[in-house]
């Protein structure tokens, strides 16, 4: 039982402010189902919240067992036969408890709510184990949106048909046999990539926690890995042929950032562009679409590699210790200052991704206004690049800090983007444009210069993160 | 209980030694308040290969990365090639070779393009002996380091550190992860390096067996503190290990001038001794009534009764 207790506990442990929410959330749902009446109205309010902190606290439980699972794991005894009394546990808890809670009090379609309960759970577990199981979902979302009033027919034909509740069983069981399969097999760990890199899906994982990749996966990393080597030969070629500072900051780039050279940065958005393109053309059915919109996409996929260099940054502080003696700096500072240098690569690198995003969605969409579309993303991601990469650069090193960061720098661009597209639309490109660059790039170069002055100040750390 | 008494000061040399290449002054060290390095005085001359020696979590790791600047220190200084180590330095740096305990290289990079990666930086580099080793320690320089073992990564690490003919190898527990051969190899290596002038090697390791085949200086870090730091051909000249034997048994051990450390075990009483003649030794068995046995102690037996 103690086992089946830590286990319980890990995710708790390692991600506290999931765990904490996440169970605020089932309590909610017990009390919706128990104190509101009539009990179908309280149930139909708890199912979604309990389906919600559900969904939560598997995508974050699925996390951390797959960390957990490693090969040295499994020689735990009857590990495997604890996981499970532990999933079994963990299913009465999530689905069977509030379920026969519901069939006491008499609530209607109990053994449906029961099984959509059991494949939101199994849903968050198989897309914390492999993030591209969130793929199958998110053309049912687009769908939905597109034809909603299809979809409100086929829920209402699914309500009465004898089939659903046993094909959302089996739904829920394939998911759960693919998410369990890669997690519990032992298979030889993948080479690390660097920290830093910013390879789309999967950008957020730890070494431990990386994704495994599907054959596809793993033939783009071939690639990339390709790529990455011919990027390094021709800088070093370069650097020995006439050796300068510039061509010396290309070189570290090229040690830290192995896939942000012209060509990797190409096929990555070749790639992105497929996936850009299917929900655009999607996207562009719905009823009210704002062409616009795809301006602010196109922004926040290009801040999505910034959280990653905080992260990065921590995990790769050991191997810098090697770089620190090669590149032998005269001061402390001057060995921060090449770092912040070789990273501030990072926001022309977003600016262009986003232009080339925002460009894709104005061909697909005939957008009425490209030219107010690109001004508004070039200031706004060059802005928005230049505050990421600086808090991240001297942000919190802690994980709740990290991500509150995070999310205060992206609310705050989209905030200016949408406030640049009124600016532009309304005092014209030349003074609305004038004046969003001014305050957007003044803000952005601004905070840059001060974080990259702290970053100077502070020692260099060489210890491993404790975490 | 047992004693250890500190020990003379080596008798002055006729000549003028050659400048420290390292002088470490009152360097203090803690993690989270709890104090690893307390004061650590210590000067490693020129041309000598220094064997650090000390229990696991004793600091030899924490000292070695303060000495290159890699851990932050609390209070002291410390001088490296006769500049104060607060700051980096520039080319200095280029002069030492380090392998760390965890060779925490860059795993998404091949072995070549690392090499050569580093190489580009250095204003010496020795290619002839990189591939050389590379050849010799079979390590593929088209392979990934993420994919080597954990030897091959130590072996690696010390291509990297050797091959720019550094005048300070610093070196954490370099063997560890290596098999009997490539120790050998790696000894071989380092000895042929030293034959350069002036050239100084600080290793940290728990295999004596490899300090003394290198001949090497020993200091011992103990309770935070450098307490010595000599030749290993003077300690084993100086010190003697005696086990005294009587039916009796040892309620205590005798008062000796010279005894470092005593133990009594059983019937025995074990002695480690400095600078006492044989002949004293004799007639305190005869004294106590006691059988006597002198024996040379390894520089793993001296680890053991002095760390």
């Amino acid at each position: 039982m103690r086992a089946i207790a830590q286990l319980w506990l890990l995710p708790s442990r390692q991600m506290p402010l999931l765990g904490v929410l996440a169970h605020l959330l089932w309590l909610t749902a017990i009390g919706c189902l128990v104190w509101i009446t009539p009990h179908a109205d309280g149930a139909a309010l708890g199912a979604g919240v309990l389906a919600m902190g559900s969904w939560f606290w598997h995508l974050g439980l699925a996390t951390t067992l797959r960390g957990a699972c490693q090969p040295e794991t499994f020689l735990l005894p009857a590990f495997r036969r604890r996981l499970a009394a532990f999933g079994l546990l963990d299913a009465v808890t999530w689905v069977g408890l509030p379920a026969l809670l519901a069939l006491a009090l008499g609530v209607p379609h109990v053994p449906l709510g029961g099984a959509l309960l059991l494949l939101a759970a199994v849903m968050g577990f198989a897309m914390g184990v492999e993030r591209w199981v969130s793929l199958l979902f998110w053309p049912l979302l687009v769908l939905a949106g597109w034809m909603p009033g299809l979809a409100a027919a086929i829920v209402q034909d699914a309500l009465h048909s004898p089939l659903t509740l046993p094909l959302l069983l089996l739904l829920a069981l394939l998911l759960l046999r693919l998410a369990l399969h890669p997690m519990l097999r032992v298979v030889d760990r993948p080479a690390d990539t660097s920290p830093l890199e910013g390879l789309s899906l999967g950008r957020s994982a730890s070494a431990d926690t990386a994704p495994r990749r599907s054959a596809l996966g793993r033939r783009f990393e071939g690639w990339f890995d390709a790529i990455a080597q011919q990027a390094m030969e021709r800088a070093l070629a370069r650097y020995r042929e006439r050796p300068s500072a510039a061509r010396r900051r290309t070189l570290v780039r090229r040690l830290l950032l192995p896939h942000d050279n012209a060509a990797a940065i190409g096929l990555r958005i070749t790639v992105m562009a497929v996936f850009a393109t299917l929900y655009v053309v999607v996207a562009l059915h719905r009823k009210h679409f704002n062409a616009t919109v795809v301006g602010a996409y196109a922004v926040l996929i290009a801040l999505a590699r910034f959280p990653q260099i905080g992260r990065g940054m921590q995990r790769m502080r050991p191997n810098l210790a090697d770089l620190y003696l090669t590149l032998a700096p005269a001061t402390r500072a001057e060995y921060q200052q090449t770092l912040a240098d070789a990273l501030l690569v990072l926001v022309p690198i977003g600016t262009v991704t986003a232009l080339a995003y925002t460009v894709l969605g104005i061909v697909l969409t005939h957008a009425a206004q490209p030219g107010l579309m690109l001004l508004v993303t070039l200031v706004v991601a060059t802005g928005g690049g230049l505050v990421a990469l600086a808090v991240h650069l001297i942000g919190p090193q802690n994980t709740v800090g990290r991500q509150l960061v995070n999310a205060a720098v992206l609310i705050g661009t989209m905030a200016t983007y949408w406030a640049g597209v009124w600016l532009v639309g309304a005092l014209g490109y030349v003074f609305g444009g004038g004046l969003l660059a001014l305050l957007t790039l003044g803000f952005g170069l601004g905070t840059w210069l001060a974080a990259q002055r702290e970053y100077r100040r502070r020692a260099p750390l060489f210890d491993a993160p404790l975490a | 209980m047992a004693t250890l008494l500190p020990f003379p000061s080596p008798p002055t040399a006729a000549t003028t030694p050659a400048e420290p290449v390292l002088r470490v002054h009152g360097v203090r060290k803690a993690f989270e308040g709890r104090e690893v390095l307390r004061g650590v005085d210590w000067q490693v001359p020129a041309g000598r290969v220094i064997g650090l020696l000390g229990r696991n979590g004793a600091g030899k790791t924490t000292l070695l990365r303060c000495l290159l600047g890699l851990a932050p220190i609390d209070a002291g200084a410390i001088e490296l090639f006769g500049a104060p180590m607060t700051e980096p330095g520039g080319e200095r740096l280029h002069r030492v070779g380090f392998v760390p305990q965890n060779f925490e290289l860059f795993p998404w990079m091949k072995v070549r393009a690392y090499l050569d990666f580093t190489a580009a930086f250095y204003a010496r580099w020795n290619h002839a002996l990189a591939a050389r080793l590379l050849q010799e320690w079979e390590l593929d320089p088209k392979q990934k380091i993420g994919r080597l073992s954990q030897g091959q990564r130590q072996k690696l690490a010390i291509v990297r550190a050797i091959a720019p003919e550094p005048d300070l190898l610093v070196l954490d527990e370099p063997v560890a992860s290596l098999d009997p051969q490539a120790r050998r190899a790696f000894m071989a290596e380092l000895l042929a390096l030293m034959r350069g002038p002036g050239k100084t090697v600080i290793f940290s390791t728990h295999i004596t067996a490899d300090l003394e085949r290198a001949d090497a200086d020993i200091a011992l870090l103990r309770d935070g503190h450098i307490q010595f730091t000599r030749p290993l051909a003077e300690l084993k000249a100086r010190l003697s290990h005696a086990v005294l034997n009587r039916p009796a048994g040892w309620p205590t051990a005798p008062a000796l001038p010279g005894v470092i450390k005593s133990r009594i075990a059983g019937a025995s009483l074990h002695l480690l001794l400095e600078d006492v003649p044989a002949e004293r030794l004799h007639q305190l068995a005869k004294d106590e009534d006691a059988s006597l046995r002198i024996e040379m102690p390894t520089l793993e037996d001296l680890f053991v009764e002095l760390a």
